[in-house]
């Protein structure tokens, strides 16, 4: 870990707090459809974040974290729908208490046994997870995931409700971030990448891994859960298929893989970026969404395997890479 | 007592055409150590082909393997060759995203070309069955369990016998020896590819005939040959025939017992629990990087 000089740092958190400002004043001058496209950022920024705490710094890439949006927003909207009798402004609060400790409950469970598995392996596996809860939701009548769930409104009345869930989300993904960035920058984080260098040797040095990798993956699947939350009420109605998503697994690995893996602004520039590619550049070429995704795909691993942060690094090292090979 | 008896032949029939789709992966997996995520849709691919050709020259599904098995072999040579052999050392999940993505971009080109609609291949013996002992036997499953078996046998005698299996065996074993006993280790990777590629198009001509398929199975058929390489043991028919007749069997028995909207849950059950377990599969092929 690099020790910045206080001055950069103090301008860094500078135009954090400027472009969090900015942003949060956007809803008013934008149209509806890019206030839409705005909360679809937001959240996958967001995501892409949480996933990280595992996925980057500790090197550990799940497939699956679709899974824990979607037990996150089933436990919530179930209790929900239990006291329909809830004040407006106490739903969301029970609804984030409830998401977020039911993906507690799930990740601490399952915590043990699938972080034995590396690599590949357990990003397979957590694919398998995320596909047998939503299969297990879908199927069992009492979670009504194939039915669906309505659930109630949380934005107060005289509030237009995309800017609403707009500015929730702005305030989630700050949220994240600051917690992801406490971890990077603690003990905590540091073993979280010296496991990801090399575990075995980490261990061997005295890291706890086991427990640092448990509690990295339960935080981030709490996270997400919450996350999942939000989501959940930002759409109104939920079945399975809309929040266990495939693609939402496959895109959480491509938003910090196209903006660097590992780091703090990475899966933010790559859900931005991912984010408008697909919703505004290709906004009406619906059909080609799948093949757009996937050249992506090719290209950043041929071409950019540190995603975009990668890039400029290796740029700004040697402006000469041609010569320097 | 019957039931149970047709429901375990229904299940070694399904299983015999797991063991098929999956036999590729398996050997990709276990002489590349790439994940090959784009396995379901050279699968899929090879339905589509014999589709194809069966209509345009009026020939039975079966008898267009030798065709559908040459044009995926020249593709998978020149997709790993050109594609995947470049992003292999980029980073351990290097090649797993570059064959996903080539799998996301096959989907939609399939659409484009087939529509996302299902489809089905019917030959003309599709609705003939015969009874042995009180079970009921479809022709059509029948034929296509036996294409399986005699598929898998040719490639077990091609790995054990020729001397393409013997470079391919030596290469899984110890790439860098092979290197240094002058074998071309890239061209080597390129035919063990194409030679998958083959085969995952063979299984999908017989997938073709037994079940309707569309565009978007693909993310079964390779998750399917996950499970049936992770239950059987890496790189060899033998894993793949044991794995795929295990999973042919858990799934039409928990269909029937169970409920028909369980076997995937069953699959992955399976799946995440063998992972933990036994991760060399039940005939214990050694392969460590999965801890």
């Amino acid at each position: 870990m690099t020790r910045r000089p206080a001055l950069t740092t103090a301008a860094a958190l500078l135009i954090g707090v400027f472009c969090v400002a900015l942003l949060a004043a956007a809803p008013t001058l934008m149209p509806p459809f890019y206030v839409r496209v705005g909360q679809l950022m937001l959240y996958s920024a967001a995501l892409g974040v949480a996933w990280g705490i595992l996925g980057g710094f500790a090197g550990y890439p799940s497939f699956g974290h679709a899974a824990f949006i979607g037990v996150g927003a089933f436990a919530a909207g179930l209790t929900e729908a239990r006291y329909p009798g809830l004040k407006l402004e106490l739903r969301l609060v029970v609804g984030l208490a409830v998401g977020g400790g039911a993906c507690a409950v799930l990740s601490a469970a399952i915590a043990y046994p699938i972080l034995r598995l590396r690599g590949t392996f357990f990003a397979i596996a957590m694919l398998g997870v995320s596909h047998v809860c939503a299969e297990l939701n879908n199927n069992v009548d009492a979670l009504q995931g194939a039915l669906g769930l309505t659930l109630a409104n949380i934005a107060p009345e005289a509030w237009d409700p995309a800017t609403v869930f707009y500015e929730l989300y702005l305030a989630a993904g700050v949220i994240v971030l600051f917690i992801a960035w406490e971890i990077k920058r603690s003990k905590f984080g540091a073993g979280l990448l010296a496991i990801r260098e090399d575990e075995d040797t980490a261990r061997m040095l005295g890291v706890p891994t086991t427990r640092y990798k448990n509690a990295a993956f339960v935080i981030s699947a709490v996270l997400t859960g919450m996350l999942g939350v939000i989501y959940a009420h930002s759409l109104g109605y939920i079945t399975t298929d809309s929040v266990y998503r495939d693609d939402t697994n496959l895109n959480l690995v491509v938003f910090s893989l196209l903006g660097g893996i590992g780091t703090l602004a990475g899966p933010v520039i790559g859900a931005f970026l991912l984010v408008f590619i697909t919703q505004v550049v290709l906004g009406n070429l619906l059909d080609f969404h799948l093949f757009a995704t996937g050249l992506l795909l090719v290209v950043l691993v041929l071409a950019a395997p540190g995603g975009i942060l990668g890039l400029l690094r290796t740029m700004r090292r040697r402006p000469t890479v041609v010569a320097a090979e | 007592m019957h039931l149970v008896a047709q429901t375990l032949a229904d299940g070694l029939v399904l299983g015999g055409i797991y063991a098929l789709s999956a036999v590729g992966f398996s050997l990709i997996f276990g002489v590349l150590h790439v994940i090959n995520l784009s396995h379901g849709i050279l699968v899929l691919i090879g339905a589509y082909l014999a589709l194809m050709f069966s209509n345009a020259l009026h020939l039975d599904p079966l008898l267009t393997t030798p065709l559908v098995m040459v044009v995926l072999f020249v593709v998978g040579y020149a997709y790993q060759l050109l594609l995947i052999q470049r992003s292999v050392d980029s980073s351990h999940l290097g090649s797993m995203l570059l064959t996903f993505g080539v799998a996301l971009m096959l989907q939609n080109v399939l659409v484009w070309v087939f529509s996302p609609d299902v489809k089905s291949i019917t030959p003309s013996y599709g609705f003939a069955s015969f009874h042995v002992g009180g079970l009921t036997f479809d022709v059509v499953r029948l034929s296509a369990l036996l294409t399986s078996l005699v598929m898998l046998s040719l490639l077990a005698a091609l790995l054990k016998y020729s001397s393409l299996g013997r470079i391919i065996r030596a290469t899984a074993q110890q790439t860098l020896a092979a290197r240094l006993c002058g074998v071309n280790v890239n061209h080597v990777f390129a035919l063990t590819f194409a030679v998958s590629a083959a085969f995952a198009g063979a299984a999908g001509i017989v997938i073709g005939i037994i079940l309707p398929f569309a565009p978007a199975d693909e993310a079964f058929w390779t998750l399917n040959a996950f499970v049936v390489v992770v239950l059987g043991g890496v790189g060899s028919p033998a894993g793949a025939l044991i794995g795929g007749l295990l999973l042919g069997i858990v799934n039409t028995l928990t269909g029937q017992y169970v409920g028909p909207a369980f076997p995937n849950v069953t699959m992955f059950l399976i799946l995440v629990l063998m992972l933990l377990i036994r991760p060399n599969g039940l005939l214990g092929n050694a392969f460590s990087p999965s801890r």
